[in-house]
């Protein structure tokens, strides 16, 4: 089967730095992928070049068949891909229901609309008792449930999860890591990039180890758990 | 009491009137982090529309729409032609382009039109004045203020209410995540010279009205009117557009009525003391933009 | 204009006999900026003259003018800048904005090149006692029309007067001249207020006066537009029903198109177009020369500005020495112009010349007349 997103030889530079040197990896419809490096290995960036946020300086991307190498933002959510970024940014001084509406910007469908609804607020009750509070004013859990939520609005065929527990108290974070396997389960492709390594392996089927912006191991996890690259990543050691 | 009064009712007519303008510089400014200093020339646009209305005897009720239409157009035409282009520029790149989008203008206006100004023929209703509670109030001031409140509230309905208008607080806030959610910088970038074009427009319509005359320069008073209002208020706000500009009205309409008239001379550095003493106690201004990070595309 | 300059150049380059001198004026004029609007249509009142004088063979039958042209898009650098290359350029004649600052500008370059220099409309009196002995003036001055108007309401029966003023510009302190001879004449002044060049909105002040205990009989303003329609409007919207008195700077179509707001008002001017007098023929001239009215008497006032360039070449003799016309220029008497007589002699570079007084009736120009001012009555040039 092919999968539904690739990345061929992917290079992304700021400037002089190369921060993406040629990765190549792919993710099946269905499967949680895990990216996984210490801070500066390129994760990010992937996710960034994935969805055009930053330019591609070379390689390419395919998602579901088609050549998304350097396309606009705007055009991939409609398609079916999603980002969740890093630091949630929610839009503060829009209400709750007000972000989600924005999550579901391209969809035209008003029965699609109204089931993307009626999903995220059952994935997050506490959004739909919020929601026309300030997105501002809610504690960085909820952002943080807010920014997913926003995201599955557009229903995602494939999200990519940037950080999503980053600065979350442990109590949340374990949330965050039971949405993830809730998700799955009802049928979403992940992306997820994450420092916390040890839960992120709990949950993801696969996963690829990046160090100074290069693929150094690929494999399932129960291979990477065990594998050297594993602490050389995070040592920073190449 | 009845003259603090009768002066205040004049602050809110002006007041109302910088408003409109500092909104019209806010909107574009909140999305795209330009000062479109060519905002005043589509007032000027505005104006020529009323003007040549007035040759042709159309009615006025006809020619305000179609003024404020004929800015509403530009404002789009403007942001097409000149502002896209550069768009992934520096800020600078931009401020100089709509400087010289406004010079190009004006110099258009004086070899098409007439470098001298030109009369504009108004309904004599709108220099009538009538009693409101005692006080003498001229017409095209309680249009000031009408308009204003009709036109605050729209914005207001619209920014809250209207998916695009929602779509343009989001933008404003994080632009990059907007664009994830599938919203187009284009539209959204359009969508507020469109709604900046539209405030020019009625801005113009209450400016042409008390002045009765267009010339190709007119749009620069208002739009330095509006900066400041704009700046008084916080840059990219709003809230603080509006706050700016009746703040700024108040301001000019008070120092010229109850300063000394020994003082009378010096009103105008006065009342740009005052507001440098404000943006000295409120550097980001009265109402600050709740992300001053105006991000570009 | 480019269709002047093509005729101009045409015209010389076909009618110019061999032996004939050729004078070169140079002008150094706001085509663009806020002078364009009363620079611009003094030089196409120029333009006319030029081509009149041109086509009949030259000043005299010989001595042929050639303009050359320099926009100083209403800037007071810009100004002197251009002014140098046209000295440069070898001209014996230079014409300088309306407005007395960037002519101002220019004094230096003016006097070290001897050259005479004639600003197209400035009207303040200050302008020749700055600029010395090479400065000239077109128009009647700031302190002649107040004294034309003052003497006007004060026959009227007005005895009080409130005047509005703004210390921006030598031009708009005209109410101070007013403000003099009114009370000369023996008038009350009840208060003056002033206002900022390009200010907007005058409610402020409107409803200050209309709050006044006793009502002026007179307001008086040199403000022009488009300060001008809004200070009015304000004044009517107020209540005020005071006679409005104020300047050429108002002599334009808008503010015969402000409907009940402008009845009544009552200005000076360089002169007004009767049947068969010199105005009224410009005025024929320049709609056969354009094909559109004219709009402004400011077309005729650049009309009379090259006749006295003109008269002073057929006292040199065909002299385009600048010393020699500067010379002439000064001893002119009674030059006819379209809009009025002019005459220098006997002025430090003012001239003399009539002042029309209009008053606005049903949206048309009423000519209340020309009254020769009372010399002992016109102050004396306020320096600033």
């Amino acid at each position: 089967m092919a999968p539904l997103l690739s990345a061929q030889g992917l290079q992304v530079r700021y400037g002089a730095v190369e921060a993406v040197r040629g990765v190549s990896f792919e993710i099946q419809q269905g499967e949680i992928v895990a990216l996984l490096g210490a801070n500066g290995a390129g994760k990010s960036s992937i996710l960034k070049a994935i969805v055009g946020l930053v330019p591609t300086a070379s390689g390419q991307v395919m998602f579901d068949g088609r050549d998304i190498t350097g396309a606009a933002p705007e055009g991939l959510a409609p398609a079916g891909l999603t980002l969740s970024p890093e630091g949630r940014r929610v839009f503060g001084t829009l209400s709750v229901s007000d972000n989600l509406r924005m999550g579901a910007f391209g969809l035209t469908d008003k029965d699609e609309i109204a089931e993307a609804w009626e999903r995220v607020y059952d994935l997050f009750p506490i959004l739909k008792e919020r929601k026309d509070q300030y997105a501002g004013t809610l504690s960085g859990g909820q952002q943080q449930m807010l920014a997913v939520g926003r995201a599955l609005m557009s229903n995602p065929r494939l999200l990519l999860l940037d950080e999503p527990s980053l600065g979350l108290a442990p109590l949340v974070m374990d949330q965050i890591f039971e949405l993830i396997a809730k998700l799955r389960d009802q049928g979403v492709t992940l992306l997820v990039v994450e420092q916390n390594v040890a839960k992120t392996l709990q949950v993801a089927d696969r996963g690829y180890i990046l160090v100074s912006g290069k693929i150094v191991e690929a494999g399932n996890t129960s291979e990477l758990t065990q594998s050297s690259s594993m602490q050389d990543a995070y040592l920073g050691a190449n | 009491m009845e003259l603090f009064l009768q002066q205040t009712a004049n602050a809110l007519a002006l007041g109302g009137t910088y408003a409109l303008l500092a909104l019209g510089l806010a909107v574009v400014f909140s999305i795209m982090g330009l000062i479109n200093f060519a905002h005043g020339e589509l007032m000027t646009i505005a104006g020529y529309v009323l003007m040549y209305c007035g040759i042709a005897s159309v009615p006025f009720v006809i020619a305000v729409p179609l003024a404020i239409t004929a800015s509403v157009l530009a404002a789009v035409a403007m942001e097409r032609i000149a502002f896209r282009p550069v768009r992934s520029g520096s800020g600078a790149t931009m401020l100089v382009t709509s400087f010289a989008v406004a010079m190009i203008l004006q110099v258009l206006f004086q070899n098409l039109i007439s470098a001298r100004s030109q009369p504009v023929l108004l309904p004599a209703l709108l220099s009538d004045s009538v009693r409101v509670f005692g006080l003498v109030i001229g017409v095209n001031k309680l249009a000031a203020i009408a308009s204003t409140i009709v036109m605050l509230v729209f914005l207001d309905w619209f920014m809250k209410h209207q998916k695009t208008g929602v779509a343009m607080r989001a933008a404003a806030e994080d632009f990059a995540v907007a664009r994830l959610m599938g919203i187009r910088a284009n539209t959204v970038i359009a969508g507020a010279f469109a709604l900046s074009g539209l405030l020019a427009g009625v801005a113009a319509v209450l400016w042409v009205s008390q002045r009765a005359s267009v010339d190709p320069l007119m749009g620069f008073m208002p739009v330095l009117k509006a900066f400041i209002a704009a700046i008084l208020g916080g840059l990219g706000s709003l809230r603080g557009a509006v706050a700016g500009g009746f703040l700024l009205g108040f301001i000019e309409i008070y120092l010229a009525a109850f300063l000394p008239p020994e003082m009378q001379e010096f009103r105008d550095p006065i009342g740009l003391g005052i507001v440098v003493l404000v943006l000295l106690i409120r550097p980001n201004g009265l109402i600050p933009s709740a992300t001053l990070k105006a991000e570009k595309v | 204009m480019k269709r002047f300059l093509t005729l101009t150049a045409i015209g010389a380059l076909l009618a110019a006999p061999v032996m004939a001198d050729t004078l070169r004026v140079g002008l150094a004029t706001a085509q663009t900026g806020g002078l364009a609007t009363y620079d611009s249509p003094v030089i196409d009142g120029v333009h006319i003259a030029v081509n009149e004088i041109n086509a009949a063979g030259g000043i005299g039958g010989t001595t042929m003018i050639e303009l050359i042209e320099k926009d100083v898009r209403s800037d007071a650098a810009q100004t002197s800048i251009a002014a140098q290359e046209l000295v440069d350029a070898g001209v014996s004649v230079l014409v300088l904005p309306c407005d007395a600052d960037p002519s101002l500008a220019a004094i230096g370059i003016v006097s070290s090149a001897q050259i005479p220099a004639i600003s197209t409309c400035a009207s303040s009196p200050t302008l020749p006692m700055i600029g010395g002995d090479y400065m000239f003036a077109n128009f009647p001055g700031d302190n002649v029309q107040a004294t034309v108007s003052a003497a006007w309401a004060r026959e009227q029966g007005h005895d009080s007067t409130y005047i509005i003023y703004s210390p921006d510009s030598q031009y708009t302190t005209m109410p101070l001249y007013f403000a003099e001879v009114f009370e000369k004449s023996g008038g009350t002044v009840l208060g003056q207020d002033t206002h900022s060049i390009g200010q907007q909105d005058f409610s402020a002040i409107a409803t200050r006066i209309a709050s006044l205990e006793d009502q002026p009989d007179v307001i008086m303003t040199s403000a022009y537009e488009p300060d001008f329609p809004s200070m009015l409007k304000a004044l009517r919207a107020a209540g005020v029903t005071s006679q409005i008195i104020g300047s050429d700077g108002i002599d334009s179509p808008t503010t015969f198109s402000l409907g009940d707001a402008g009845e009544g008002v009552v200005f000076t001017t360089a002169g007004h177009a009767l049947d068969g007098n010199p105005l009224a023929d410009f005025n024929t001239k320049f709609e056969a020369a354009t094909g559109n009215k004219s709009e402004t008497v400011f077309n005729a006032v650049g009309y009379d500005l090259i006749k006295v360039v003109e008269a002073a070449v057929l006292v040199t003799e065909g002299s385009t020495d600048p010393q020699k016309i500067r010379d002439a220029i000064a001893n002119l008497e009674g030059i006819q112009g379209a809009t009025s007589t002019i005459t220098y002699k006997g002025t430090n570079g003012m001239p003399v010349r009539q002042v029309a007084l209009i008053q606005v009736k049903g949206g048309e120009r009423e000519y209340l007349g020309s009254p020769s001012p009372d010399a002992a009555m016109i102050p004396a040039p306020r320096m600033q």
